[in-house]
């Protein structure tokens, strides 16, 4: 039987199909839009012209948009499943650092088992919606931000309220301030959010999933913060999603 | 008597700040007693007559706030934030040397910080009554301003005599002399001298070593103002709107405030937070028959927020105003301080009353907000 | 239903406004409480309270006054209701647990303060309270930044007495209590004109002790597995015997543990054998908060006790009766009430003592640690705790939240993570 798991994120919606061996044999990652339900609907219709639906399965969702899966054996919270997830990809003892749209959570394994875990408070600060946000009103991408922050020197972004910060770069644009440097000092501000959430729970190694994983800069400024070697692969993003397919695949 | 020890990471700091650690090193290696404290209530005479310099450490920087944060709330007064961040990354030397910091229950984020600071530095909290009125919060004050002699003197093996309470009353009496002459020169028309240098000066009287050397050079300051004034030398040009500042302790905002008051066509003609110009008038008479009553009971009339009622304080800041001739309040507000933040509503009422403009500003230590608060200074010095 | 509008009038309510949060109530109740399967009969005394909340206890407070008897309105637990009741007088809590006041007492608040604080206040300054509206006094006490300095605002308005807390529990601190409650007994008699005598307060210390007793005996009755009562039904309960008639307090909680006694005996429970069991600790949930139990009973757990002042810190330990004279008493009052684990003392290793008894106690598999937003001092203890728990190995989670139901979707993903993670 199939295990698929599917993590409907405030920002992206992430499929991941294991095969009964446990081996990821199907991902998928496309915008959650403006509606979780169009967003769960949308992946049905992929999961049936892939045939996956046709094969005995078992589905679990997670993620924020987790309840809007009519088609789901069960619901899992993102938290165990990043710890799954991430406990298959990188081993079962460590931090698992994941850096959501909307919520940035650090976990702490200890044998692939969750042992406990933090998430940032009610605000957006330290998470991807802020990097989103503060591209944007940039006008550049994410990847863009990411390579022009290695060219900048810092520009510190004090504040700890996204609406503020924003407000904060447009005075630094306003008042001229390079590109590179504002971009720097965005990158430099989330990941010192994110350090200052991770040291409430520290131990190593840590392994970054989530969006941000591709991002290079971003895993390497962590791990300067960090004081640590921070791991991460590409599948890492796909972190959530694993976790609820070996959810599923238990389930059978 | 056995050299102490510098921090671990000693050989990372910059040039001045290694500086001043091998300055405190020196002072204790030479057998100096060194106690911290923090806050306007703690009796200081009582730590002069132990033999004991006392040193402010109130953290008045953003630098360590971060290293707070893995353990307070974000959501918490940024100048309990930075002085635990300091002891937790020892780059402060006075509080990595000092021999034991005394607390108080003052506020909520002081009173359960100070049990974290425990685990890093030997604590010694005062209890601190909520209110001043009550007969009975002068004597339970009273009682544990002895317990903290008597604290003292057992931990430096001590006899502390009323008359070193005298003496030191004395000492202290002539310091804060010195500080309300230097504040008298701001009472002139112009003023006599910057904000910043008031507020700087009296902010370093709360971390010399040597409190009558202090006072000398204070003496000296204010009259080499008051000459130069005289000559006709006017630092402050006539134009300047007069503000008064008032609220939360201002060691962290200077820039942020007082020189952004200066830089917008304003001057600070007088300060009204916990060490400002009121605590510093209040005298001590050292032939008080109970010198220890006389200490206990000067030091729980000073106006905070954390008192209930508080109304002297209203009344005081009016009296200021006129004394000082300001020609509007600034009230500057800790982020997170919830006794100021809430009694900055009466405040208001007080000054608005009595045609006073008035303006709460509520920032914290980081920059991020440096745009805004200059927007509203200006704005409020222009409306002056 | 009764009308019970005239009344409202009378007591200065602002009708219309007041029609707003009675309309709300009954939705929010039924969706969260009438949900509920094999409910214990005797939560139908409770569900009647609900349904007439601002009617029928206000109504018997305005009778009492008419018959000269003085009601005094407490926001706190170190408030000992003993001196009151010896009085004549009624104690009723005021605390507010609605969102629907926050905005009305953000007119004379930060809105960077607690919600319990802003919801109290505009109670008052709204007149959309009728528990409020009916106190003769209000009495507050120092125990936090935020209340000590709305008291200020509150007793421009009406009056109110503040008792100075001690922060701190050294003996001298008892005795300085036992000061502070003497003082309060000689503002209660100048305010009823009842003189206190030692025997009226010997028959009000055993009346208040009668009532913890009873209320001991239905959350005793949640050690048991199965449960024989939901979390969210204790939690009304305790909420209610805020406002109630001590004695009738005391009698109907009596009567439920009768019931919830007979169930442990059959076997009957309200959840199934083995679902995982969770110690509340933190702030108050005043009435009517319920957000966090609901998610948490709706999300395969069960809440087996709560640490906190709608919870255990209300009814645990009792008054020594022995004592004859008021002197003896108001010591005794004062050993009772310093009990009190609040984060408001320093230092306070007890309530952490407290946690791990009671998680033992009541076979918890998890603490939530809980505080309302802008609380300096369970916010900062919270690292405490954490540290404790983890050395006990007890799993903990800790959260933040307020009156507003903005969060519960966040909240909903952080209870349910961990009660994943409880295995």
């Amino acid at each position: 039987m199939l295990g698929i798991g599917i993590d409907i994120g405030s920002t992206a919606t992430k499929v991941a199909v294991l095969n009964e061996a446990g081996e990821l044999v199907r991902t998928e990652v496309r915008p959650t839009g403006f509606s979780s339900v169009e967003a769960a609907e949308g992946v049905r219709t992929l999961l049936e012209e892939d045939g996956c639906l046709a094969q005995p399965h078992a589905v679990v969702a997670t993620g924020y948009g987790r309840v809007a899966v009519p088609y789901a054996d069960k619901v899992v919270t993102e938290i165990t499943c990043h710890g799954k997830g991430a406990a298959r990809l990188f081993g079962g003892d460590g931090v698992v650092v994941d850096i959501g749209g909307q919520d940035t959570k650090v976990i702490k394994l200890a044998g692939g088992k969750v042992m406990k875990f933090v998430m940032n408070d009610k605000c957006s600060a330290g998470t991807g919606r802020f990097l989103e946000i503060m591209a944007d009103r940039l006008a550049m991408s994410q990847t863009d931000l990411a390579r022009m922050a290695r060219e900048g020197t810092p520009t510190p972004i004090s504040n700890m309220c996204t609406v503020f910060a924003e407000s904060e770069v447009i005075s630094l644009v306003g008042k001229g301030e390079p590109r590179e440097n504002i971009a720097n000092g965005v990158i430099e501000s989330v990941v010192a959010r994110v350090a200052t959430l991770v040291l409430q729970t520290p131990g190593s190694p840590y392994f970054l999933t989530g969006g941000l994983c591709e991002n290079d800069y971003v895993v390497e400024r962590l791990g300067a913060k960090l004081e640590a070697s921070v791991t991460t692969c590409p599948e890492a993003r796909y972190a959530g999603a694993i976790g609820a397919a070996l959810c599923a695949l238990e389930l059978g | 008597m056995e050299e102490s020890k510098l921090p671990s990471t000693f050989e990372e700091f910059n040039d001045a700040r290694k500086a001043s650690f091998m300055k405190v090193k020196e002072f204790k290696d030479a057998g100096g007693r060194l106690v911290g404290f923090l806050c306007s209530y703690t009796p200081l005479e009582i730590i002069d007559a132990a033999g004991a310099a006392s040193v402010a450490l109130c953290g008045t920087s953003n630098e360590t706030v971060p290293t707070a944060e893995t353990v307070f709330p974000a959501n918490l007064c940024p100048l309990v934030k930075s002085t635990y961040g300091f002891a937790l990354a020892d780059k402060c030397p006075f509080t990595y040397f000092s021999d034991m910091i005394v607390g108080e229950t003052t506020c909520d984020g002081k009173k359960k910080m100070y049990e974290l600071l425990n685990e890093l530095k030997d604590v010694y909290v005062l209890h601190l009554p909520q209110g001043q009125q009550r007969a009975y919060e002068a004597d339970a004050w009273y009682q544990d301003v002895k317990l903290f002699k008597e604290h003292l003197e057992a931990y430096y093996d001590i006899v502390i005599t009323d008359d070193d309470l005298r003496a030191a009353v004395c000492r202290r009496n002539r310091l804060r002399q010195a500080l309300l002459d230097l504040y008298g020169l701001q009472k002139l028309t112009p003023s006599a001298t910057t904000g910043m240098e008031l507020v700087s000066s009296v902010m370093a009287s709360t971390f010399s070593f040597d409190i009558e050397a202090y006072a000398a050079q204070l003496e000296e300051l204010v009259a080499k103002r008051r000459a130069a004034y005289d000559a006709g030398e006017r630092p402050v040009g006539a134009d300047r709107k007069r503000v008064l500042v008032t609220g939360c302790p201002l060691g962290g905002v200077m820039n942020k405030v007082v020189k952004t008051i200066e830089d917008n066509g304003g001057v600070v003609v007088c300060s009204d937070d916990c060490s400002g110009e009121r605590t510093s008038s209040m005298m001590i008479d050292p032939e008080a028959p109970d010198i220890l009553r006389a200490i206990s009971d000067r030091y729980l009339q000073i106006h905070c927020s954390v008192m209930t009622p508080n109304d002297g304080r209203m009344e005081n800041t009016l009296d200021m105003v006129e004394r000082y001739h300001a020609d509007g309040v600034i009230e500057s507000i800790l982020t997170a301080c919830h006794t100021f933040n809430v009694e900055s509503a009466r405040m208001e009422r007080a000054m608005e009353s009595h045609g006073v403009p008035y303006m709460r500003l509520e920032t914290d230590y980081s920059t991020g907000d440096v745009g805004q608060v200059e927007t509203r200074i200006a704005a409020f010095i222009e409306t002056l | 239903m009764t009308d019970y509008r005239d009344m409202w009038q009378d007591l200065g309510m602002d009708l219309e406004t007041h029609d707003l949060l009675c309309a709300a109530l009954p939705q929010s109740f039924g969706d969260i409480y009438l949900t509920q399967e094999n409910r214990p009969e005797g939560m139908a005394f409770y569900d009647f309270v609900v349904s007439e909340i601002h009617g029928i206890r206000p109504a018997e407070l305005v009778k009492l006054k008419e018959d000269g008897g003085k009601v005094f309105g407490t926001f706190c637990v170190f408030v000992p209701d003993e001196v009151v009741v010896a009085c004549g007088g009624a104690v009723t809590g005021l605390c507010g647990g609605s969102q629907f006041w926050v905005p009305e007492g953000e007119k004379v608040l930060p809105s960077g303060m607690c919600p319990l604080i802003k919801a109290s206040l505009g109670a008052h300054f709204g007149k959309t309270c009728p528990y409020f509206s009916v106190s003769d006094v209000y009495v507050g006490e120092t125990t936090c930044d935020g209340k000590k300095k709305a008291y200020e605002i509150l007793g421009a308005d009406k009056q109110t007495y503040l008792m100075d807390m001690p922060q701190m529990k050294r003996p001298q601190d008892y005795e300085k209590w036992t000061g502070g409650i003497s003082a309060f007994a000689r503002m209660v008699q100048e305010v009823t004109g009842v003189e206190l005598t030692a025997e009226k307060l010997g028959d009000a210390i055993h009346l208040i002790n009668e009532k913890r007793q009873a209320l001991a005996r239905v959350h005793a009755a949640r050690k048991a597995d199965p449960l024989p009562i939901s979390g969210k039904d204790v939690l009304l309960m305790t909420q209610i015997a805020f406002f109630d008639d001590p004695a009738r307090c005391a009698q109907m909680a009596n009567a439920l543990a009768d019931e919830l006694e007979a169930r442990i005996e059959r076997g009957e429970g309200v959840f199934p054998k083995g679902t995982k069991r969770i110690l509340v600790t933190g702030t108050p949930l005043a009435i009517p908060n319920w957000k966090l139990h609901h998610i948490i009973e709706t999300s395969g757990a069960a809440v087996v006790c709560e640490e906190i002042c709608t919870g255990t810190r209300y009814f645990e330990h009792l008054v020594d009766e022995s004592a004859t004279t008021l002197e003896g008493q108001f010591q005794a009052l004062s050993d009772r009430y310093m009990q009190n684990n609040c984060a408001c003392f320093t230092p306070n290793p007890g309530r952490v003592e407290d946690i791990v008894r009671l998680a033992r106690e009541y076979r918890a598999d998890g603490v939530i640690d809980c505080n309302l937003k802008f609380c300096t001092l369970y916010d900062v203890e919270k690292s405490s705790v954490a540290a404790a728990l983890e050395q006990e190995g007890i799993p903990c989670l800790a959260l933040e939240t307020d009156y507003a139901d903005n969060d519960s979707e966040q909240l909903r993903t952080r209870i349910g993570a961990f009660i994943e993670m409880l295995g």
